[in-house]
């Protein structure tokens, strides 16, 4: 099978104004403008299987928004080579863009004063839905977005959470093989983000869409995405599994205890077999190098009254910052 | 195939102005302050005309009625302008800095078609049949019974009129895409249009040539009333209708090119 979306050397470069703040650099910028190239975007390169879920990650202003726009079509690259299902993205017109969807958490399409179905019939109406495939699709929405009590009400009168529902329902009601999602849990409630990353796993299990997301939320990347992509001034610096890359960019794991015995145990005595990261009798979490951790956890049930004790990575969170902060480096473990 | 429009586009239409009814019938109110606006502005008009017809008994060679007449065409366009463009096309500038058009170009619509016509402000198509109104009124004051012919020329020189006035939007809020901190450009297209209120005869020489052929504006009041007068001959629907097309190409070439620059292709 032909990868669903591939990117092959894709940049891209902005030319923007530069000006000194005040008002004499507002007026040096007026009489004589100066630019500087951001390069947003530097020979990125990739590929994603159909029915992948892939999670794009970076802080802002890495470049992960510009290339979901590339691939949307939306944005010309510079320079280098995209396929996304099939067509040349910019070039491929009517045809290419009903084959994608794009979510944008911070931009809304559904009209404001009106009942989000007001806001479906429209988009039967620009996707050339057939009648009996929208009822079809959009009683199928609603069911795994539980919008039943919320087709009627005014937008306006809808929570965040239903809200952004009620956007993947427009947004997936031409049943699109690919899906791009920039932040579609932003601003969310811990509840409604669940419910969104359980909607979309179902939606690709039934209709084997290509989904490429990006958020800032590591739980939508660890429940969604077994593959992410991470990128950091425009540069793609990991390209593979989750787990494979805490294995290689974490030089540590975490020793959780559970103390028993008295209170005799002291932060001294823990800080002799690994830095402690807390200490709140009677747990206790030490972080201790990757490959001493086995070592450590049997000197320490020999040494101490320990009732439970379990290795784990480090937060996913810490994983990726040190990611952004020292880059990924190729054999790190 | 710069031209073709797909069925499927009226459809859209269809959904569009649906949902805007929809929205606007919750404000029923606005129906009210519409009517009465247009009332109001259209008698200030009248009072300043008539006060200045004091003084004279020619505007740019025209007489009070055949100015009246005028003045209801300009505000059956005004309509036009007031129930589609602003509300549509005359967003456009925020949402090129906002963002918000990249919604648009994600879906598989014409983006000028669909940013042009998204909006129907039903309450102010009153505008065109006060306007309409008007200037039947003031046709029957200077005891002018149109032909036929004459009729036919007054709509085909109006509609070209409806097109000129789109094609001035369009162009003037694709500069958007050129100068994104541009608050208003839609004050820019009043200003310019201010000057169809009056017959492009009463102004100098120089401003006569730039509202013919560089601002077409005379083209929008100018030309139809005087195709529904008899001032000139039904001939000269073929020329509007020509200028209109002119206008409508370059205006789509002027909107091309400011998307290539939006989406990065001009490089």
């Amino acid at each position: 099978m032909p990868p669903a979306i591939t990117a092959e050397q894709l940049s891209k470069t902005f030319r923007v104004k530069v000006r000194d703040p005040g008002l004499r650099g507002a007026l040096e910028a007026l009489l004589r403008p100066r630019y500087r190239d951001v390069h947003a975007v530097r020979e990125v390169t990739f590929r994603i299987d159909p029915g992948e879920i892939v999670a794009f990650l970076g802080p802002n202003g890495a470049g992960k928004t510009t290339t979901l726009k590339m691939l949307a079509g939306l944005l010309y690259p510079t320079s280098g080579r995209v396929e996304v299902a099939g067509f040349v993205p910019w070039g491929g017109g009517p045809e290419f863009k009903r084959r994608i969807a794009l979510v944008l958490g911070n931009r809304q399409q559904l009209v404001w004063d009106l009942p989000p179905e007001e806001t479906f019939l429209l988009n039967r109406a620009i996707y050339e839905i057939a009648p009996a495939a929208y009822r079809e699709r959009l009683a199928e929405l609603v069911t795994l977005l539980e919008l039943g009590d919320v087709l009627d009400k005014p937008v306006r009168q809808l929570s965040l959470g239903e809200r952004m529902k009620c956007e993947l329902a427009a947004a997936l009601l031409h049943h699109p093989p690919i899906l791009f999602l920039d932040e579609p849990t932003l601003g969310l409630d811990v509840t409604a983000q669940e419910a969104i990353r359980r909607f979309l796993t179902e939606y690709r299990d039934r209709h084997g869409a290509t989904v490429l997301l990006t958020s800032h939320y590591m739980q939508d990347v660890t429940a969604l995405a077994r593959r992410v992509l991470i990128i950091n001034r425009g540069r793609l610096l990991y390209d593979g599994a989750l787990d494979a890359l805490v294995a290689r960019i974490a030089r540590t794991k975490r020793l959780e205890l559970v103390l028993g015995g008295d209170d005799g145990v002291t932060a001294e005595a823990l800080a002799a077999f690994g830095e402690v990261k807390s200490f709140r009798f009677p747990n206790a979490v030490l972080e201790v190098p990757r490959e001493e951790a086995a070592a450590t956890s049997a000197r320490l049930l020999a040494a101490l009254p320990v009732a439970d004790l379990s290795i784990e990575d480090p937060p996913i969170e810490d994983v990726i910052r040190q990611a952004f902060t020292r880059g990924v480096q190729e054999d790190d473990s | 195939m710069m031209f073709r429009v797909p069925r499927s586009a009226f459809r859209v239409l269809a959904a569009l102005w649906r949902l805007n009814l929809a929205e606007e019938l919750q404000y029923r109110a606005n129906f009210v302050a519409s009517v009465l606006g247009t009332v109001f502005w259209i008698g200030t008009a009248l009072l300043t005309l008539a006060l200045f017809f004091r003084h004279t008994t020619r505007l740019g060679g025209w007489d009070y009625w055949e100015v009246v007449v005028l003045l209801g065409v300009f505000n059956a366009l005004t309509g036009v302008i007031e129930a589609v463009l602003r509300p549509g096309i005359g967003r456009l500038a925020s949402e090129v800095r906002n963002g918000g058009l990249d919604l648009v170009l994600a879906k598989p619509v014409d983006a000028q078609g669909f940013v042009s016509f998204r909006r129907l402000d039903v309450w102010h198509l009153t505008d065109v049949v006060l306007g309409l109104g008007l200037a039947g009124y003031a046709l029957s004051r200077l005891g002018r019974v149109p032909g036929v012919l004459q009729l036919a020329a007054f709509v085909v020189a109006l509609a070209a009129a409806g097109i000129v006035v789109y094609a001035i939007w369009v162009a003037l809020m694709s500069l958007a895409f050129w100068f994104v901190s541009v608050e208003n450009l839609s004050v820019l297209f009043d200003a310019v249009y201010e000057g169809a209120r009056y017959p492009v005869t009463a102004y100098p020489g120089a401003l006569r040539f730039v509202f013919v052929y560089l601002l077409p504006i005379a083209w929008t009041t100018t030309i139809p009333t005087s195709a529904l007068t008899g001032r000139l001959g039904p001939e000269i629907a073929v020329a509007a209708a020509a200028v209109a097309a002119l206008a409508f190409v370059l205006a789509r070439l002027l909107w091309r090119a400011a998307l290539r620059r939006y989406t990065g292709a001009s490089g």
